[in-house]
């Protein structure tokens, strides 16, 4: 059991770091910090995504005769979109929060409710 | 003819991309290159479904690289049916956003959101054809950073709080379609849906953990963005604080391109036959019925127009959802074509209170009294919308429950026509006092017929015809749909 958990450790520690930013996101009220869930559970997936692809005492994918196994080149460069994709997703909720500021004044959604609440 | 499919999404990449140069032209008005460009996309759809109705269904492969190495781009009698729809019912929410997008963005945005506008199209097209799971993400992320641009755009401080709403939840549902990508990816080797449909079995033996997990995660991360119940949330508010025509792409296209998505991987890359082993369909059917309840009963007590709408296509989608996981061949195309039906209506319904408002300034149902006298056309449009949600005989509405009622007799369970009885009476209880009140309720003040401008009400007409159209004659929708069912079911 913890030997199978040991060479598998990448899982586990992907899947930790995936709830650690599953639960920032969803419990903090702060959005600066619901954005930095967002990547902490990003950073997650994309451990596992490349993860897969690995081949212990494996090379890089270029070919050469005197190596005998490569590493899966694809979840690297699946990754390499999802980390723009990621990127842009950041720097799109950050330029809302930026604009969320200037309209309420906070970044606490508790408070931004309240705000909305009084107005109604 | 064979590149068409790519050419669509590549040129309206390309629209995207120009309309912030041509608008820097003073004498230029976007607007009218967003016309022409959807006009050019629907000219291209028709032509693609052509090529399928004289052909067949076809795999286009970008750059000659096949299937395993290469990304598969798939046009099959789905693609055909989103794809005009797509095109179709954008083209008419452009006409209506010519003229009516400036009182509620402003004048100096306009460029930007006709930008945007190209880019949810692409993004709309290309989830519509890719049978690529990386594709589907890739693309799945573009439709929700546009759309969410598409609420957010609106300088108000209510659209950018929905909009944030809408991405932060977005977020946690494409994380979660990655994971679940990852996962199938882990178990199969493969990233296209033709080659994992053919190694599903095989992995569900040896690791039926990872499939569990990865159809759990779709169901959830598509089923927020296409607002399944209970995970519909961001809905009410984005969908009614948007300016109009982005209310009408939301709800009419947007939310329905991700039920397609998953319909097409829950029945086209998983197979019917994992059912056997998990129950998704009665779940999806238990969600849907509590959203078809709950979402009508929400209706009901919103003041506001556009509110009662938006809480109105949760309801809607709970039928989209129930016919889809009834798994019989007439539920499945009732479901399709009740997702149809419900894009032209909804989409006309917000063109609608977004001409209302743009002629009175009024938000309020309670405000609505006699409305009949200022603006005919419009109400009329409003009302037909109004009967083919409740599914009186003539309208659209009415073909798909009656193809949603047979399909449940099909599947040997007669209780959810009761079901879909009730759910019709609780749409009639909040549309009909619109409907009389607009028509025969006492007006505030003496009003005069003083309709919106033609180029607004052209596309409210075209879409009210097109629902009255569908109910009358729906044997060629019917048969679009019948083969996806046929091309899902075995």
């Amino acid at each position: 059991m913890v030997n199978q958990l040991m060479t598998n450790l990448h899982y586990l520690v992907a899947m930790i770091l995936f709830i650690i930013g599953f639960h920032t996101m969803l419990t903090h009220s702060n959005l600066i910090k619901k954005v930095i869930g967002m990547n902490i559970m990003e950073t997650g997936i994309f451990l596992l995504f490349i993860s897969i692809g690995y081949v212990r005492g494996g090379s890089a994918p270029i070919i050469n005769d005197s190596i005998a196994s490569y590493v899966n080149p694809l979840p690297s460069a699946l990754i390499l979109t999802g980390i723009v994709v990621g990127v842009s997703l950041t720097a799109f909720s950050l330029s809302m929060i930026l604009k969320i500021y200037h309209y309420y004044g906070t970044v606490d959604s508790d408070e931004i409710m309240k705000i909305k609440d009084a107005e109604e | 003819m064979t590149h068409l499919p790519v050419l669509i999404i590549v040129f309206y990449l390309v629209l995207a991309f120009l309309t912030p140069l041509l608008g820097r032209i003073k004498r230029l008005n976007t607007g009218w290159l967003a016309i022409g460009g959807t006009l050019a996309g629907l000219i291209m759809a028709a032509v693609l479904a052509w090529h399928v109705a004289q052909n067949g269904p076809y795999s286009y492969f970008p750059g000659q690289w096949q299937a395993p190495i290469g990304i598969e781009v798939r046009v099959d009698a789905l693609t055909v049916l989103m794809t005009l729809l797509n095109n179709g019912v954008g083209l008419m929410v452009m006409l209506f956003a010519l003229r009516g997008v400036k009182n509620e963005i402003g004048e100096g945005l306009t460029v930007w959101y006709n930008t945007i506008f190209f880019l949810l199209m692409a993004a709309l097209n290309g989830l519509a054809m890719s049978f690529d799971l990386f594709n589907v993400f890739v693309f799945t992320e573009i439709g929700t950073i546009t759309a969410c641009a598409l609420v957010a755009i609106k300088p108000k401080r209510m659209c950018i709080r929905a909009a944030l709403h809408y991405l932060i939840l977005s977020t946690v549902g494409s994380g979660m379609i990655l994971l679940a990508i990852s996962l199938i990816y882990m178990v199969t080797g493969h990233l296209n849906m033709g080659f994992i449909s053919g190694e599903i079995a095989g992995a569900f033996a040896l690791y039926p953990l990872n499939i569990y997990v990865a159809m759990g995660l779709f169901i959830v991360g598509f089923g927020i963005k296409a607002a399944l119940f209970p995970l519909h949330i961001w809905l009410p508010d984005a969908h009614s604080s948007a300016p109009a025509p982005s209310s009408a792409l939301l709800s009419g296209l947007v939310v329905k391109i991700y039920i397609v998505v998953l319909g097409r991987l829950l029945f086209q890359m998983f197979g019917v036959g994992i059912f056997e082993n998990i129950p998704v369909p009665d779940v999806l059917i238990f969600l849907a019925i509590l959203g078809m309840l709950f979402g009508s009963i929400s209706a009901m007590n919103q003041l506001e127009f556009k509110r009662m709408l938006a809480y109105s296509s949760v309801a809607q989608i709970g039928y989209i959802f129930l016919g889809l996981s009834l798994t019989t061949h007439e539920a499945m195309a009732g479901g399709l074509f009740h997702m149809v039906s419900h894009a032209l209506t909804k989409s006309m319904l917000f063109l609608a209170a977004g001409a209302i408002y743009y002629k009175t300034g009024i938000k309020k149902t309670d405000e609505l009294n006699g409305i009949g006298y200022q603006l005919p056309l419009v109400t009329a449009a409003v009302t037909v919308g109004a009967i083919s949600m409740i599914g009186i005989p003539g309208t659209s509405g009415f073909v798909s429950k009656w193809m949603l009622a047979f399909g449940a007799f099909d599947a040997q369970r007669p209780l959810l026509v009761g079901v879909l009885l009730i759910s019709s009476l609780l749409n009639a209880t909040y549309y009909f006092p619109l409907i009389s009140r607009a028509w025969f309720g006492h007006p505030r003040s003496s009003l005069r017929w003083d309709e919106p401008p033609r180029l607004m009400l052209l596309p409210i007409i075209v879409l009210m015809i097109g629902n009255l159209w569908f109910g009358i004659f729906p044997q060629t929708l019917r048969i679009l749909v019948v083969q996806v069912a046929s091309m899902w079911l075995p």
